[in-house]
């Protein structure tokens, strides 16, 4: 309830973001339009548009329609993404609660933990080849770290109270665990999930630089070898858009088990 | 009196020891638990390196060790390991000095005016969902293979934290400290030295931290395509001549590396802000 | 309600203040008009339940918040803005984390520019008379809430105002730690008499401190509903039949269940 005027003027605070990504637009359009940035450094809007509309149904000149790029890219993600979840949490969760499991787990979790997702690439291609599986593992190793910290947080941060109580009422530990510290941990649990998807789509892109033959990685790596700025463009906008999306639907997904667990 | 000793009775009841249970406890020890993992993943790995799980892909431990000391001695594209490590932290640095000197001041400007937040946040919202690895093309389009690219990609991943962090940190300051402040008779310049800045430190700090860890993941991100040098160097030779041990005593650097920046982070921020509170 | 003592000047006077916030459908009445005016080093205790509106009044004074209607004036003078003339002290203490103990209660000072080792010396003497000697190099998050309120009431104290406003200060302490500082604000302020405005929804916190008590309606908006004298000599007992029965008194006619 803040009594202090709002600082600044509503109107203009409003408009301003669209005025704002007008000008970007029109500035990127313009300097490679007049020639200022030269057209093979740097596609302009438009011609991103264009082949953003040829791609959909064209598969030259990297091999596929931009869709298989898409599913292909999504697949590997969601592949790598899911396993680190089924793997990830309940490691994560019995960390929490269990000495012993910590005891034995978190040695090998932190030497591992330090190393960048982009590290594993080569390690990953030797092993399981640069298919579907080696870019699992690799969205695996990045995905993971955050949802075995976050569910390893939330289990720690129960409420001793309900503990105690629970232990008052003769719970054993397996008990307490799954009635007490599995709920109350899950908030945080839930928040590791888009951690872990934003770290796994990172990996991916990195995964599909250095070795692949389709999705958004190698879109763009083809784009590269083509020379052609506007196919890095368009995978760069694919990235992200497709990235924003996984999100919003995982989010979707979240709200909907809390709404179903509260009932 | 009865109700109280019924209430209790539960919490004070413990079983009786049995013999085993001493030895049990000895597996409860965190110390012994640790060192039992340790021997288990080692022995493992050999395991699965001695009976070629991986076909000829997985080394042995001691072998990463001996290549790791060969590494040290015996240069590698004219370089020995420390001077790879070396040319990494240097690109890191650079890019992170740069990353926070634009960064914040972003950051701390898109928190002072709504004007500004509502200039700049559409734009970095809509490059903010991009990993800084997507940029490595357009980076090697625009600079070429050299230091100017990586640096450039380096910096893109830094640079988000940065922005992020400052900008909440001096949204998310408690307005009661404000309230405090001009009760005592501070004015708006007062406000920001006194409150806005110091109540913002730690969120900036942490900001510049993940934008660290950020930096040295993308440094060999960068480093993996198109390099001489440099830890992700090691790790694309390592591929390149079909050496995992190379590989793996590169990641072990590198891990090593990561930790070693994070505990002097984590130092240096209980020097700088030794009132935050911690929460473990 | 008006003061029988009509020949002193009121040291703060709330004319007809009535407080909205929000705007349209979400307009929420706060205050009602509110009338009320406080003598010179009067200790006045503003008692309501939760959600009474009495916090907002205590900003008001504080110029925190601006009246809807009405004005609120200090010495004759209208409140508009926070003024260093008043000191407040927080519910939730509302400490500078990042500064110690003395770095906290020297702040007053050093805002008006009071050079460093005379401000030292101000802050020194608070500390030591809040009983926090030995703890001036301390963080607020090493002290207790208890603790942590001692140093909200002598950095307030430090910035030397006239009027002292102290909102709900003990309401997060435990009641053993309460009993304590109401016994110690009554001990600093009998030391060093300032206005004191005191806001609380403890009955026998009010009747233990307030020259007189200021009783808010229990629901919003707040309006005022009877001003309890309170005679009795201090220090106050607790337990003292006087007491007891002044406590009752308000409790049966506020019908506040607390």
């Amino acid at each position: 309830m803040s009594d202090k005027p709002s600082s600044g003027n509503s109107k203009v605070l409003k408009i301003l973001p669209y005025l704002s990504l007008l000008t970007v637009l029109a500035v990127w359009e313009l300097i490679v339009d007049t020639g200022l940035v030269p057209n093979t450094l740097l596609a302009t809007p438009a011609q991103v548009l264009k082949l953003f509309i040829y791609k959909l149904n064209h598969a030259d000149p990297d091999g596929a329609v931009l869709i298989v790029h898409v599913l292909t890219s999504v697949g590997e993600a969601l592949t790598g993404y899911i396993l680190a979840l089924l793997i990830g949490i309940p490691l994560g969760l019995l960390m929490g609660w269990f000495v012993v499991a910590e005891g034995l787990v978190r040695p090998i979790f932190e030497m591992i933990r330090p190393i960048p997702p982009v590290a594993w690439i080569p390690l990953a291609i030797f092993w399981f080849g640069i298919g579907l599986t080696g870019k699992a593992f690799i969205i695996w190793a990045s995905g993971i770290v955050p949802c075995v910290i976050n569910s390893f947080v939330g289990v720690r941060m129960t409420n001793p109270v309900y503990i105690r109580m629970a232990r008052t009422y003769g719970a054993s530990d397996w008990e307490i665990f799954r009635k007490i510290c599995i709920p109350s941990a899950l908030p945080m649990v839930f928040g590791g999930l888009q951690v872990a998807l934003a770290a796994s789509w990172t990996a991916l892109v990195a995964a599909e630089l250095i070795a692949a033959d389709a999705g958004l990685g190698f879109l763009i790596t083809m784009g590269r070898r083509l020379l052609m700025p506007d196919m890095i463009v368009l995978g760069m906008i694919m990235v992200g858009l497709t990235g924003v999306a996984i999100g919003i639907i995982i989010d979707r997904v979240e709200k909907r088990l809390v709404a179903g667990m509260r009932r | 009196m009865d109700k109280q000793a019924c209430a209790n009775a539960p919490v004070a009841e413990k079983k009786p020891r049995k013999p085993f249970e001493y030895i049990a406890a000895v597996f409860k020890n965190v110390y012994v638990l640790y060192a039992i993992s340790i021997i288990c993943f080692l022995s493992i790995w050999d395991l699965v390196a001695v009976m070629k799980v991986f076909g000829k892909f997985m080394p042995r431990p001691v072998e990463v060790l001996q290549q790791l000391g060969d590494m040290f001695v015996h240069p590698l594209a004219g370089k020995t390991l420390l001077v790879h490590l070396w040319f990494s932290l240097k690109r890191v640095l650079i890019a992170f000095v740069i990353a926070v000197a634009i960064g914040v001041p972003i950051g701390l400007s898109m928190g002072f005016s709504p004007y500004i937040n509502a200039i700049v946040k559409p734009v970095f919202d809509l490059f903010k969902p991009m990993p800084p690895i997507a940029w490595i093309s357009l980076a090697i389009l625009w600079f070429g293979i050299g230091e100017t690219s990586k640096i450039f990609i380096i910096i893109i991943g830094a640079i988000v934290p940065c922005i992020i962090n400052s900008y909440n940190g001096i949204r998310l300051v408690d307005p009661e400290l404000y309230d405090c402040i001009r009760m005592l008779g501070g004015n708006r310049r007062q406000e920001i030295l006194e409150v806005t800045f110091p109540a913002a430190f730690p969120a900036i700090f942490a900001g510049i931290q993940i934008s660290l860890s950020m930096a040295w993941t993308t440094v060999l991100a960068a480093e993996l395509v198109g390099a001489r040098e440099g830890m992700g160097f090691i790790i694309v030779l390592g591929m390149n001549l079909s050496k995992p041990a190379m590989i793996i005593g590169g990641m072990v650097v590198i891990a090593f590396t990561a930790w070693m920046i994070s505990l002097a982070v984590t130092r240096l921020e209980r020097w700088v802000c030794p009132w935050k509170t911690n929460l473990e | 309600m008006e003061n029988k003592s009509g020949v002193k000047k009121p040291k703060i006077e709330c004319i007809n203040i009535s407080k909205y916030f929000g705007e349209g459908r979400e307009k929420i009445h706060v205050l009602d008009t509110i009338n009320l005016s406080v003598e010179e080093n009067e200790f006045i205790v503003v008692l309501g339940p939760g959600q009474s509106g009495k916090t907002t009044l205590l900003k008001i004074i504080a110029g925190l918040y601006r009246p809807s209607t009405g004005k609120a004036c200090l010495d004759g003078r209208v409140i508009t803005e926070p003024g260093p003339d008043r000191g407040i002290v927080f519910q939730r203490y509302t400490l500078f984390p990042w500064k110690t103990v003395m770095g906290n209660v020297e702040m007053g000072p050093k805002l008006r520019g009071v050079p460093r080792k005379a401000r030292r010396e101000i802050a020194g003497h608070y500390i030591k008379l809040v009983g926090l000697s030995g703890f001036e190099n301390a963080y607020p998050h090493q002290l207790s809430g208890g603790m942590k309120q001692r140093v909200g009431i002598a950095r307030a104290y430090a910035n030397n105002p006239e009027v002292m406003l102290l909102d709900e200060p003990f309401g997060q302490l435990d009641a053993q730690t309460r009993y304590l500082m109401e016994q110690e604000t009554v001990r600093i302020w009998e030391t060093e008499k300032r206005t004191v405005v005191f806001v609380t929804n403890n009955i026998e916190e009010a009747v233990y401190l307030g020259d007189r008590i200021v009783v808010l309606e229990g629901k919003l908006p707040g309006r005022m509903k009877t001003v309890y004298k309170v005679d009795l000599p201090r220090p106050r007992d607790y337990t003292d039949p006087a007491f007891l029965e002044l406590r009752h008194r308000i409790t049966e006619e506020t019908e506040l269940v607390l």
